[in-house]
């Protein structure tokens, strides 16, 4: 055969039995060495998670479960308690959820159904853009421009109406008749706009790109067919969107949901300016507080002992928190991709 | 009574489509006032000696140190985060297929995507900053390094999932082609298919890039601060949103003119950042 | 359907000493095939095939889709192993060697069978790379050895004039009757013995098309060619030996003016004369 004897003549066989073996090698070498920076991934979790737990272990070990349910924060008396922190992280994460999910799914909604299709690129990416903005930025917009804002605007109606001490001196009907409802809307300093409300806003309108981003993605799964027979039946694009688009997408939309509360669980720069950043008790949306991540940002600088310690057990409790609550997000959102596939 | 079940209908998806504007309009005014304020604060705000004086001398000073303190940290970042990356999406997209570890992994990348990036810092705090009292005379030293590091952690999830999403992009029939020539995996993996999910990894590195230049909150504990120009990695280093966290916190309302100075750099480079990543993306999915 | 029966009893089920039970002539067989089995995860996609591919002549395989014509050339020179969950057994003899045993070297088989696929599918890099690129890791060639060498196998492909002088440009600009032919020639570069071509023209015109067949004519002077095809004219203009397959099975093996005038099977009759597929 002419063809194999050039071959032959230029490549001898030994040549190529050697070459197959360093081939192989380095395909193995070649193999282990993407996997162990694969691998890089699972441990950089797994040594957020052990490291802070390690450094953090002081604070556990003296305050216990305490730690959890105390709500002194007191550095002078070394004293630490996580109640305040957690309130607050919690807090400002809820009112962002309340505020940022409705706006968020009529955004999905207008981009994948109402929107005429010439204005639905652009209108994404607009939206798009505000996830790229940095956090500090929310932060220093939050400080100068948004809580004057509420302190001027937002939270004196909200006093006058809610408040056992409204500014107007006037006790509204609904609180004289449900007093419980004004231990919601105190404040110690009426013209101040720092507070959980304000922070829990100014995450609102961060954490509302990315669920909107999801709930269009995940709107958009919704195969036109299935629409289309509902269309057709005579449906209104409301009746389509409520009965057929939402049953069809619903864990994965409540996936998009939970991917915003994680974000806003961890969110450090866009609230460490807000919060006022004070560890006094109170069940107040309009009363200044800490979250865990800004207690950290502000104080683990200038941190010692114990106080390092109690930081560090502050971090990995909202390394675990958001662990789970992303964990159930990605859950959520991976059986639509299975969903997707089949 | 037929009517009136379709007049309340209509209402119903009237009210329902009127909501949806107004949320869509609401995102949008938010966008336009945040972007407004940074944008007009920070242009009357800018003037030439923020690029050439260093931030010691206050309100007299810039942000010179701080910019160039960034540009080291993002690129060390990006430095570290890339190959890593880069490797680490490739096995997920190449070589986990028979492996129940690569579902998991590409499940826990998604985790690390938008886990809190301030215990990443003090993760990176405890693996870098902490141990370098082993090495210099038992004072804790902060660094440009460490932070390079904190913000390659952050940068490194982006860079797996594009790289992973973007080969798994890569048609199966390539593979064959190569394999089918006799051609071993790596050079197949390293010749053919990052070279054709090129575009596609490098828009994944500029957004990783874009999202590293606004992190703040694990650069703190990390690569520090500092009021000099240092260019030293192994010495704390200032850092432009570090700089803008401090210069807001300060009650001197100059010094918070120069935070939204800085804003406005900050934010006009993130943008165009994305801006480009974009495009970039763009023209590879026109291009196949 | 009526025909199960003879599907069942047909010469060859089983493990046949002598294969297909076909007689090539003076042809020596290049590559045979005993009692190959295929299986996706849990599905029998091939079973119990044996043909022997004769020397440097065309081989057809036909069937209607999804009968397992693409899934046994993929067969001949592994290159389903790079998915997982499949699996194959039996034996396929080249030169003597099963290559279905794992001991054999991927590498060296894929340096003796190429492949030509379905789609076109240049590599993202320039004509001339595409062609050196197999080569250059099978062999270490000097820069003129290099080009002569890509020179001969776009000849080869019958490419060479209409490529001469935009050698250093993307391949991806190329036509897509050019880009197969490319392909064929990066194929052919490697000077391998048998030649897999996998549906190589449904994606391209009729014109495309005639020039490919052509130069599956001309490639057998040199080459022992294996080519899968849905199109049955196809197969009856350039092969000289046709496989019909039919669920899995081999239903019959015969040369091609056979099996096109007076096949022996019921089921290969009404495949020709279109009553089903």
């Amino acid at each position: 055969m002419h063809a194999t004897a050039s071959n032959a003549a230029t490549a001898p066989a030994h040549t190529g039995a050697s070459r197959t073996s360093t081939d192989s090698r380095n395909d193995l070498i070649f193999g282990w060495v993407l996997k162990a920076c694969a691998l890089l991934v699972l441990l950089s979790l797994i040594g957020a998670a052990g490291s802070t737990l390690w450094l953090g272990q002081d604070a556990f070990r003296t305050f216990g479960w305490g730690f959890l349910t105390s709500a002194a924060w007191d550095p002078s008396n070394d004293q630490y308690g996580a109640l305040v922190p957690i309130m607050g992280t919690v807090g400002t994460a809820m009112i962002a959820l309340v505020v940022a999910v409705p706006i968020s799914f009529g955004i999905a909604l207008f981009l994948t159904e109402i929107a005429p299709q010439w204005l639905r690129g652009p209108v994404a990416s607009a939206i798009e853009l505000l996830a790229g903005i940095p956090s500090i930025i929310y932060g220093m917009w939050g400080l100068f421009i948004f809580a004057p804002f509420v302190a001027e605007h937002i939270k004196p109606w909200l006093m006058n109406n809610f408040s056992a001490e409204p500014p107007d001196g006037q006790v509204s009907w609904l609180v004289q008749h449900v007093p419980w409802i004004a231990k919601f809307f105190s404040s110690e300093y009426p013209f101040f706009g720092a507070g959980v409300l304000t922070a829990g806003l100014v995450l609102a309108v961060m954490i509302i790109p990315f669920i909107s981003s999801v709930m269009r993605e995940v709107f958009q799964t919704v195969p036109t067919r299935l629409k289309e027979s509902a269309y057709a039946l005579g449906s209104s694009t409301w009746e389509v969107v409520w009965d057929i688009v939402v049953p069809y997408t619903r864990t994965a939309v409540i996936g998009g949901v939970f991917l915003g509360l994680g974000r806003a669980l961890g969110e450090t720069m866009a609230v460490a300016f807000v919060l006022g950043n004070t560890f006094k008790f109170s069940w107040s949306f309009l009363e200044t507080g800490s979250s865990i991540a800004s207690t950290i940002a502000n104080q683990f600088g200038e941190a010692q002992g114990l106080q390092r310690s109690a930081l560090m057990a502050l971090a990995f409790l909202l390394f675990v928190v958001t662990f789970i609550v992303l964990l159930i997000a990605r859950l959520m959102l991976r059986r639509l991709a299975t969903k997707e596939g089949n | 009574m037929s009517a009136s079940l379709y007049t309340t209908r209509r209402i119903k998806n009237v009210i329902a489509m009127v909501l949806s504007v107004i949320a869509t309009g609401l995102g949008l005014f938010f966008l336009a006032w945040i972007l407004w304020e940074t944008l007009s604060q920070g242009a009357s705000a800018l003037k030439p000696q923020l690029f050439t004086k260093i931030t010691a001398y206050r309100e007299e000073g810039g942000l010179a140190n701080a910019m160039i303190g960034s540009l080291i940290l993002n690129f060390l970042g990006i430095l570290i985060a890339t190959p890593i990356g880069v490797a680490a999406g490739t096995w997920l997209a190449e070589y986990s297929r028979r492996s129940r570890l690569g579902p998991t992994i590409r499940f826990l990348n998604d985790i690390l995507l938008s886990a809190p990036s301030i215990v990443l810092g003090l993760f990176v705090y405890t693996i870098v900053v902490l141990p370098s009292k082993y090495l210099s005379n038992g004072n804790v030293t902060f660094s440009g390094l460490a932070g390079g590091v904190a913000l390659a952690l952050i940068a490194l999830p982006v860079i797996v999932r594009t790289t992973d999403e973007m080969l798994r992009l890569v048609p199966g029939t390539l593979r064959e082609a190569a394999l089918s020539l006799g051609v071993p995996q790596w050079k197949l993996t390293t010749q053919i298919l990052i070279r054709s999910a090129r575009s596609g990894i490098v828009t994944g590195v500029l957004l990783a890039l874009a999202r590293i230049s606004g992190e703040t909150a694990p650069l703190l504990f990390t690569a520090f601060g500092n009021t000099f120009t240092s260019l030293n990695p192994l010495t704390p280093m200032a850092s432009l949103p570090q700089i803008i966290y401090e210069y807001t916190k300060d009650p001197s309302p100059d010094i918070n003119t120069i935070a939204w100075a800085g804003a406005f750099v900050l934010t006009m480079f993130v943008l165009a950042l994305s801006l480009i990543a974009r495009f970039a993306f763009r023209s590879k999915v026109s291009h196949d | 359907m009526t025909n199960m029966n003879e599907v069942a009893s047909r010469p060859g089920f089983g493990a046949s000493p002598h294969a297909s039970g076909v007689d090539l002539g003076q042809v020596p067989a290049k590559m045979t095939a005993r009692d190959v089995n295929f299986y996706y995860g849990d599905f029998h996609a091939l079973k119990n095939i044996a043909m022997d591919v004769p020397e440097k002549q065309v081989t057809a395989i036909i069937g209607p889709s999804g009968c397992g014509k693409s899934t046994l050339l993929r067969i001949f020179n592994r290159i389903y192993a790079i998915y997982p969950n499949l699996r194959a057994t039996g034996e396929i003899i080249l030169d003597g060697e099963n290559i279905l045993d794992p001991k054999y070297s991927l590498n060296r088989l894929r340096s003796k069978v190429g492949m030509v696929f379905q789609k076109p599918v240049p590599f993202p890099m320039t004509i001339f790379e595409n062609v050196a690129y197999g080569i250059r890791h099978h062999e270490k060639l000097s820069r003129s050895e290099m080009e002569n060498r890509v020179e001969q196998a776009l000849r080869g492909a019958a490419l060479w004039d209409e490529v001469k002088d935009k050698l250093k440009q993307s391949a991806l600009g190329l036509s897509g009757g050019q880009q197969q032919r490319l392909c064929i020639a990066r194929g052919i570069a490697l000077k391998p013995e048998v030649l897999l071509l996998d549906e190589p023209t449904s994606a391209l015109d009729p014109i495309a098309t005639s020039r490919i067949e052509q130069l599956v004519e001309e490639l057998k002077r040199d080459f022992t060619i294996v080519i899968v095809t849905h199109n049955m004219q196809q197969a009856a203009r350039c092969s000289d030996m046709t496989a019909f397959m039919y669920m899995g099975e081999l239903i019959e093996f015969d040369r091609t003016e056979k099996i096109f005038t007076k096949p022996d099977k019921k089921q290969t009759e009404d495949y020709i004369t279109g009553r089903f597929g």
